[in-house]
């Protein structure tokens, strides 16, 4: 691999990654235009909306790349989401934002202290929160109806769009600068990935190791209650469960990019590239009318199949 | 012809020569000693033989067949059993499970057959003269002692030709070693090779037949038992003059200003109330067989260690150090070089640069900025001052060989500008040259003002390159060295805590 490349933060799961992409929405333009004579998947409209779609798995996949490049994972990320974005949208008004971005914000510590601080592996720790908040969410909505409509806000950032492009798609771009700016120029994201590589080491070079983890997990779940608030605004309302189809698609996004699923490697344009990746050969697979299970098991093989290509890769440098 | 027969061997590891052309040989039915410092290739050579590692170059031959072993269970099958120095038992598995791991006895339907197997444990320890252990008894119960012995009817019950047993009595009670000398004496005039590696030339002398000499990955001799003294051994495994290695040491007409002092340090049971002070631009020493605590004394000193009572002073001033990161604050100013460099030092995937900068980064970082260009010149800056070999700034650090991954350790802290600086056994395994720069380095970094703490099993380096040296022993300094008592007679006896006995018999001699 020549430097220049990877100057620009471009690798070979990144190369095989977009090259997929390139590869599903040629074969999709090949049987539309067998079966439609039109080249659907490549308009622009087509295009922008998979990018809106994209954008809530790509911020939810950003802010599960932080934990996951640190040898973690979390799987509270679901509910997260949804709790997010009932909540906002049960208190409604202009707290509505504030209130979900808080939700991700008091997960995210949990999560992080938890983790950081009691040393439970972050598998069982997230998934029993994910359950804790699941049951808070009916406790919420058993007793009474809330309301559940989006808000103003809500609707402009999750379905609204400005000379076309999608307002979500804005803030997926923004949410990608910020994580870059951390990963790439501050000591936190340095840190984040020497926990990573060897926490014992990173400790004993002097590193406030706990710190680093809780803040890698806020940011995850501050991620998920965006994700979740864009989500609501675009289905103009909250639910329940919104979020369960947000979980394994989050972590193949970051897997698919060629982040190391224990940790420590890994490049977040790789991410940006997975969450693109599942979401267009989900669609694909759908206008090819291919039934329910059919694209189940070949969304599954394609997981399988790309990781075992960069885990070969990985066996032939060594 | 010899059973096991070795010709032409080598490996390299990266960038450094573990083996080079090693000649080998070891007959049926004796017991075959192999001796050499740290980093000798012992440890390679005997990888090689159980088939954990393949060698580069050569052949080998098992009882006049070559043989080449792509993973220790075909070695295994050979008759090659190996007993590590790393207990290789499963702590929360029986006694008998453990015994019978790679092949346990399997009833008519391919289920493990518990009473056989638990008759069959029965049977190895008493072999080995452990019939007091439960076979159903869980390994984690049983003292240090005890689980090498069931190590050893492990290894038995794989009916091996050739027992290796690599530093295998360094656990044991001096009851268990007098019955595991009687096993092996058995076990040789039953026709088996044996080779054994040990530290300790007593036991070489009681146990082996045969010796050989390694020394830099090279096959230097090969003796029966009583052919060289002592002495002409200890030559032949250092193999040069001591004396040019080390930087001379200045005089001391007044005690140094003292920078880190330490009160009635105890972090029980390990640590047992310990006191010292470490001066301005003085070399300090620990001392001691490994594993009296010295380890331990240093990690307690970084804030790594929960419950350590007693006092600690910088500069004069009572000091709480409750981390690595407070650690290193400026007003404190502490570096750690630990113990292993791979998995305590180095994050080994990651660039050398990003490696150096480690602890350095609040100093590099303009808000919450990492400051790149300063970082990018520190980092050229370290990589010359220390004559760090690299390829790329960018490369793994996993690239470089063992002595230029610890200089990138070092180099981490020395960026952080520290003013006390602790070893923790910093020269193990890398090569000579390395060693000589790392003394010069520590005694230059002494001169400019840094106070340092030298853990080293190498008795070598305390006498050569320690102004002080402090011997531990249970946990306590039992003695403190200054100048030409540094001498290995009285680290040795110290170290056995034998001073007092050696002191009387010497009052005794002189009355």
């Amino acid at each position: 691999m020549s430097s220049a490349t990877t100057r620009m933060g471009i690798d070979k799961p990144i190369l095989i990654a977009g090259a997929f992409v390139i590869v599903i929405l040629l074969v999709g333009s090949a049987y539309t235009l067998a079966t439609q004579g039109t080249l659907s998947f490549l308009s622009p409209t087509y295009l922008l909306q998979q990018l809106q779609i994209a954008s809530f798995l790509g911020i939810t996949a950003a802010g599960m790349m932080m934990v996951i490049l640190l040898g973690h994972i979390d799987l509270s990320v679901p509910w997260t989401l949804s709790a997010a974005a009932m909540l906002a949208t049960a208190v409604g008004g202009p707290a509505a934002v504030p209130v979900g971005l808080g939700v991700g914000l008091v997960v995210g510590l949990f999560n992080g202290l938890g983790v950081a601080y009691l040393r439970v592996p972050s598998m069982i720790f997230t998934l029993g929160v994910n359950t804790v908040l699941m049951g808070l969410m009916v406790i919420l909505t058993g007793g009474f109806a809330p309301q559940s409509a989006a808000t103003d806000l809500m609707l402009f950032f999750g379905r609204d769009r400005t000379f076309g492009i999608p307002h979500a798609v804005i803030l997926w771009i923004a949410v990608s600068v910020a994580i870059v700016f951390i990963l790439n120029r501050t000591p936190l994201g340095r840190y984040m990935y020497a926990i990573g590589n060897r926490e014992a080491a990173t400790y004993l070079s002097g590193v406030n190791t706990r710190l680093v983890i809780i803040c890698s997990f806020v940011i995850c779940s501050l991620c998920a209650a965006i994700a979740g608030l864009l989500l609501a605004g675009y289905s103009s309302r909250a639910f329940q469960a919104m979020g369960d189809e947000y979980l394994l698609p989050s972590i193949a996004a970051v897997v698919l990019g060629g982040t190391h699923i224990l940790g420590g490697r890994g490049k977040y344009l790789g991410t940006v590239i997975g969450a693109v990746l599942i979401v267009l050969l989900q669609s694909v697979l759908s206008v090819m009318q291919m039934p329910e299970a059919g694209r189940q098991i070949i969304y599954g093989a394609v997981i399988i199949l790309m990781l075992l290509v960069y885990g070969r890769g990985d066996k032939l440098r060594a | 012809m010899a059973y096991l027969q070795m010709r032409g061997i080598a490996k390299t590891y990266g960038g450094v020569r573990a083996l080079t052309d090693v000649d080998f040989a070891c007959e049926r039915g004796s017991i075959h000693a192999v001796l050499g410092e740290n980093g000798a290739g012992k440890s390679t050579l005997i990888k090689i033989i159980a088939g954990v590692v393949q060698p580069d170059a050569g052949t080998m031959t098992l009882d006049g067949r070559e043989v080449q072993f792509s993973s220790p269970l075909e070695a295994n099958a050979a008759g090659i059993v190996c007993i590590f120095q790393e207990l290789s038992l499963m702590p929360d598995l029986s006694v008998a499970d453990n015994i019978c791991i790679t092949d346990p006895p399997r009833t008519r339907l391919g289920l493990i057959d518990s009473r056989a197997q638990r008759r069959r444990a029965e049977e190895l320890l008493a072999r080995v003269g452990c019939e007091d252990i439960d076979p159903r008894e869980r390994v984690r119960n049983l003292p240090l002692s005890r689980r090498q012995m069931v190590e050893i009817a492990k290894a038995l019950g794989r009916n091996p030709t050739l027992l290796i047993l690599d530093e295998a009595t360094s656990a044991l009670t001096s009851s268990d070693v007098t019955k595991v000398y009687e096993i092996l004496h058995q076990l040789r005039n039953e026709g088996l090779s044996l080779l054994y590696i040990s530290h300790r030339m007593h036991e070489i002398k009681e146990l082996a037949d045969t010796c050989s000499v390694f020394r830099n990955g090279r096959h230097i001799e090969t003796f029966p038992k009583d052919a060289h003294t002592d002495h002409e051994v200890v030559q032949l495994m250092i193999g040069r003059e001591m004396s040019h290695v080390y930087p001379p040491k200045p005089k001391w007409d007044t005690p140094p200003q003292p920078v880190l002092e330490v009160r009635n340090l105890s972090w029980p049971p390990v640590l047992n109330d310990i006191s010292l002070t470490v001066g301005r631009g003085e070399i300090v020493g620990l001392g001691g067989l490994d594993g009296q605590g010295q380890r331990e004394l240093l990690l307690a000193l970084f804030g790594v260690l929960r419950g350590v009572q007693g006092e600690v002073l910088i500069d004069g001033r009572k000091t709480a150090i409750g981390s690595p990161a407070r650690a290193k604050s400026k007003r404190i100013g502490m570096a750690l070089i630990p113990e292993d460099r791979k998995t305590e030092g180095l994050m080994l995937p990651m660039s050398i640069g990003a490696n150096i900068s480690m602890a350095a980064m609040p100093m590099l970082t303009r808000g919450l900025v990492i400051d790149r260009s300063r970082e990018a010149q520190r980092i050229t800056e370290m990589i010359q001052q220390l004559q760090i070999k690299i390829g790329g700034v960018g490369d793994p650090v996993a690239t470089l060989s063992g002595g230029n991954q610890q200089k990138v350790v070092i180099a981490k802290w020395l960026m952080t500008g520290a003013r006390i600086v602790l070893l923790n056994d910093p020269t193990r395994g890398i090569d000579v040259g390395t060693k000589q720069e790392i003394y010069q380095l520590l005694r230059r970094l002494a001169d400019q003002g840094t106070a340092i703490l030298f853990y080293t099993t190498d008795y070598d380096e305390l006498i050569g390159s320690c102004d002080r040296v402090l011997i531990l022993y249970d946990g306590k300094i039992v003695r403190e060295l200054v100048g030409d008592q540094i001498t290995e007679t009285n680290i040795v006896a110290s170290s056995l805590n034998l001073s007092d006995q050696i002191e009387r018999a010497a009052a005794e001699a002189r009355a």
